[in-house]
């Protein structure tokens, strides 16, 4: 029995440090351990105060309905265009059903410092007209620490690289049900367009 | 562990106390350049981060087992109990969130680099004088993790490493496919040349 006892104890300390890093063997990268640490679902969507492509003011709990929110910055050079081209196409399928009346998009913006109103105005141009029920937003009256804690309490992350424009983040979208809740996360790098529509629908007709 | 279970020896070869400093000094020189002076460079891109420093780290250790020392580590069960600690080391330091805190911060990669050194040197010492089926039970279960983690590398098209880009990632998949292939290969030679001298003695 005594000659188990050390490979047995290298194999426990082994297992628990890595299942203490990975959240449980759940969590193998800094974007899923980042939304565990947030727990889990429902939960509520962190209140903040948002500004649209229009200057105007708006809490995410007033708009009544549910919300889709994804987070991009403007200067990306890939990825966040990328998963906006996909959502334009989500919203084109949506559009005139469950879109504007049940279900809206928004995009915010991670970027404080190089993001404003008109940029983001400018870039929803972009996508055309008439897209009444998606809105283009930047946080409103917070600093770059509470702005950072924020994203924490909804578990995304994000990471100015040094010395870069560039921002390395989670690319999940949270749908947030009228009652502020956080009911579903979808993962847009896993999940194809037509499960995130089928889910979208259930959830809203539910 | 090993230290602690008194399962280990460390004689070191007779070499002269100058021969010993050049030897330790060299040691210490190449950990200074690859962890401080170039780590930045290193930490740049993923294929240098994970095929070129992480590596680099294992052969320090490597080395300072075969030039410093013939240390054994005598036992079945601490060999065994060093080879599973050097297995969790290695995937640990495979796993996205680990190789991604290691690029962001500078401390956090020398812990890195120094769980490295010691593997390869308890690596060596562990397998010094094991049986050849020990050895290359180990170092398949090696060339395995290292196929499994390039195939996943190189085929995912998602970003798992938020400090580096896709095509890094695809380029780090390619280098691990090649590093875990040539060492199944030579694996499978020494299986071969195994059986053949197995096969010789059982004839005389």
């Amino acid at each position: 029995m005594k000659r188990f006892l050390p490979p047995l104890a290298a194999l426990v300390i082994c297992v628990v440090v890595l299942w203490a890093w990975t959240d449980g063997f759940r969590a193998f990268t800094v974007f899923s351990y980042a939304l565990n640490q947030a727990g889990p679902l429902p939960r509520a969507f962190p209140d903040a105060v948002f500004v649209n492509q229009d200057g105007a003011t708006f809490h995410l709990q007033d708009k009544k309905k549910f919300v889709l929110v994804n987070f991009v910055y403007l200067d990306c050079p890939d990825v966040c265009h990328k998963i906006n081209n996909r959502l334009e196409g989500i919203y084109r399928k949506l559009a005139g059903g469950i879109i504007p009346a049940d279900l809206e998009l928004l995009t915010i913006s991670f970027d404080l410092q190089r993001d404003d109103v008109r940029k983001i105005k400018s870039y929803k141009q972009l996508f055309g007209e008439g897209l009444s029920g998606w809105t283009f937003a930047l946080p409103e009256g917070m600093t770059q620490e509470s702005f950072d804690q924020f994203l924490r309490t909804l578990g995304v992350w994000a990471r100015r690289v040094p010395g870069t424009a560039l921002i390395n983040h989670s690319i999940y979208q949270f749908l947030v049900a009228p009652n502020g809740e956080i009911v579903k996360v979808f993962d847009p790098a896993r999940e194809d367009d037509r499960q995130i529509i089928e889910e979208l629908k259930s959830w809203v007709q539910k | 562990m090993v230290v602690l279970g008194g399962d280990f020896q460390m004689p070191f070869y007779s070499r002269s106390r100058w021969g010993s400093l050049v030897l330790l000094g060299g040691f210490c020189l190449l950990f200074y350049l690859v962890s401080f002076t170039a780590n930045a460079w290193f930490s740049l891109t993923m294929p240098r981060h994970q095929t070129l420093q992480l590596p680099i780290m294992f052969a320090l250790g490597v080395g300072l087992a075969f030039g410093f020392s013939r240390a054994t580590i005598k036992s079945a069960e601490w060999k065994i109990a060093t080879l599973i600690f050097v297995m969790g080391t290695l995937i640990f330091w495979m796993l996205p969130r680990s190789v991604d805190w290691a690029a962001f911060d500078a401390d956090f990669n020398r812990i890195m680099h120094v769980t490295m050194v010691v593997s390869g040197f308890l690596c060596v010492t562990a397998l010094r004088g094991a049986s050849v089926e020990l050895r290359m039970a180990f170092l398949g279960m090696v060339a395995a993790m290292l196929l499994a983690v390039g195939f996943t590398l190189r085929t995912f098209d998602i970003l798992l490493c938020s400090a580096f880009t896709i095509s890094q990632q695809q380029e780090t998949g390619l280098a691990l496919l090649l590093i875990g292939g040539a060492l199944l290969v030579a694996i499978v030679g020494v299986f071969i040349r195994s059986l053949g001298i197995h096969q010789a003695n059982d004839g005389l």
